[in-house]
């Protein structure tokens, strides 16, 4: 697990950076309904075999960086806990056949393959955009803009990790 | 405790999802406007309603008590109506019928004051029966809450009784149901005067008297009191005509109505006993008459 800490810290400060020079200029200057939120994916890609309490911690604190430059304390750092925990039921639920081993350290398409890859992102970016929209909003008197804006900012947002995974690949 | 540690260990994640949420939501609604504004305000409105709850089982709680303070209402109510009913004033600023000494008249034509002639005292039933020849009831008051014999007993739907025989806190009264018991009362559509008596039988059916043949008595025509035995206010409702009378046997100048009570006696329970204040005067007065 040691020689997993490194990527892990690089990619964390890496998606922080583009998440807060790029992509929020992206959704500042076209509109509120165009969110690409693309630091989950730190949380999506810690070793699958670390215990769920540090996920949901880790996911929590990437959000709260990512608070910091938004300006919405509290706001990323819930929905990065929550996807933190999401990420333990998603991964249970695809978990192949066999369980997953050693061998597969992270949930990346280099491991499991795209089509796998794409249903355990799909699901987990839903999860993440959904509570994320629902906590700005406070209100489920909202409802019909919470899951506009989810659908939008989903769609968006995974062309960002198609393009992403693709690029680096991701082993560890 | 071990059990609830293990609890945590098993579903860490989850559980760690909640505090950092808890964490999380608590820094949101303190730094953010927007958020905190919208929780003041479901605050608000639960809190209102938790509120809302409270009293509703505070006001359950005080039903008694409420309970007591209409019946207190009622008997305000109740009084000033029956006497109200003893005062005739025909027009504002001619004269004005004095009827049973009931009014007084200020110095000046306008203002009269009033002096009550009856007063209420709220009691329940603790007693009744219905199938004896004669029939009584027992009520919760007694000479303690200011209660005498001869005084007249009624619930909301009418006349129920006579106070007889007065304990410290519990009152014999005859009911209407006892064959000594005889009640004035009107005809109301004619203003003809009767005398109500209970010949056994059915408890709901009571027999009107000495109303001369010549009203032309009708099923469904309303009897209500008097007034003139000093035991009932005016006007109160007692029942209502039957079916179309016959003559009286005995009696053939006379019809022999059935009179359909409109208190049911066998569910008599919220009552009033009626305190006519001039009794004493009146019964007096009655007397002497007597004697010459």
């Amino acid at each position: 697990m040691n020689n997993s800490i490194f990527p892990n810290i690089w990619r964390f400060f890496g998606l922080v950076v583009l998440q807060v020079l790029l992509l929020q200029q992206i959704t500042l200057s076209i509109g509120p309904y165009f969110n690409i939120l693309l630091y989950p994916l730190f949380i999506l890609f810690l070793p699958i075999q670390l215990p769920a309490p540090y996920v949901v911690l880790l996911g929590g604190l990437i959000g709260m960086v990512v608070d910091f430059f938004y300006g919405t304390l509290g706001l990323h750092a819930s929905a990065g806990a929550f996807s933190g925990f999401a990420r333990s039921v998603i991964l249970a639920t695809f978990e192949p056949k066999g369980g997953f081993t050693g061998k597969e350290p992270i949930a990346s398409p280099a491991y499991f393959g795209w089509r796998w890859y794409l249903q355990v992102a799909g699901f987990f970016f839903v999860a993440h955009l959904f509570w994320y929209f629902s906590v700005m909003d406070f209100t489920f008197v909202y409802f019909t803009r919470i899951t506009l804006k989810t659908l939008a900012g989903w769609g968006l947002t995974m062309i960002f990790v198609v393009l992403y995974s693709a690029l680096f690949n991701p082993k560890s | 405790m071990g059990k609830l540690l293990q609890l945590l260990l098993r579903n860490g994640g989850f559980m760690t999802f909640v505090l950092v949420e808890v964490l999380c939501f608590y820094i949101i609604i303190k730094y953010n406007e927007d958020q905190n504004a919208i929780f003041s305000h479901t605050a608000t409105v639960f809190s209102g309603k938790l509120l809302d709850k409270r009293r509703q089982v505070a006001d359950y709680l005080s039903l008694q008590q409420l309970a007591d303070s209409l019946r207190a209402e009622n008997i305000r109510i109740n009084e000033e109506l029956a006497n109200a009913r003893n005062i005739q004033v025909p027009y504002r600023d001619t004269f004005f019928i004095r009827n049973l000494d009931t009014l007084l008249l200020s110095d000046s034509l306008r203002r009269i004051s009033v002096r009550p002639q009856f007063e209420f005292i709220s009691a329940r039933a603790v007693g009744n029966s219905i199938s004896g020849a004669n029939n009584w009831l027992i009520i919760n008051k007694g000479s303690n809450d200011g209660i005498t014999p001869n005084m007249g007993l009624v619930s909301k739907n009418g006349v129920v009784g006579i106070i007889r025989h007065v304990g410290p806190n519990f009152s014999m009264a005859m009911s209407v149901l006892h064959r000594q018991m005889r009640i004035s009362v009107n005809l109301q559509r004619h203003h003809a005067l009767g005398s109500l008596i209970w010949e056994g039988g059915d408890p709901a059916i009571m027999t009107l008297k000495f109303v001369p043949h010549h009203f032309k008595v009708e099923k469904g025509d309303a009897v209500v009191t008097s007034g003139y035995s000093q035991l009932f206010p005016k006007d109160i409702l007692v029942g209502h005509v039957e079916e179309k009378p016959g003559s009286d046997p005995e009696n053939p100048y006379f019809w022999i109505i059935k009179v359909r009570l409109n208190q049911d006696m066998a569910s008599v329970n919220d009552l009033y006993v009626v305190n006519n204040i001039f009794y004493s005067e009146l019964d007096s007065l009655n007397l002497k008459a007597k004697d010459e």
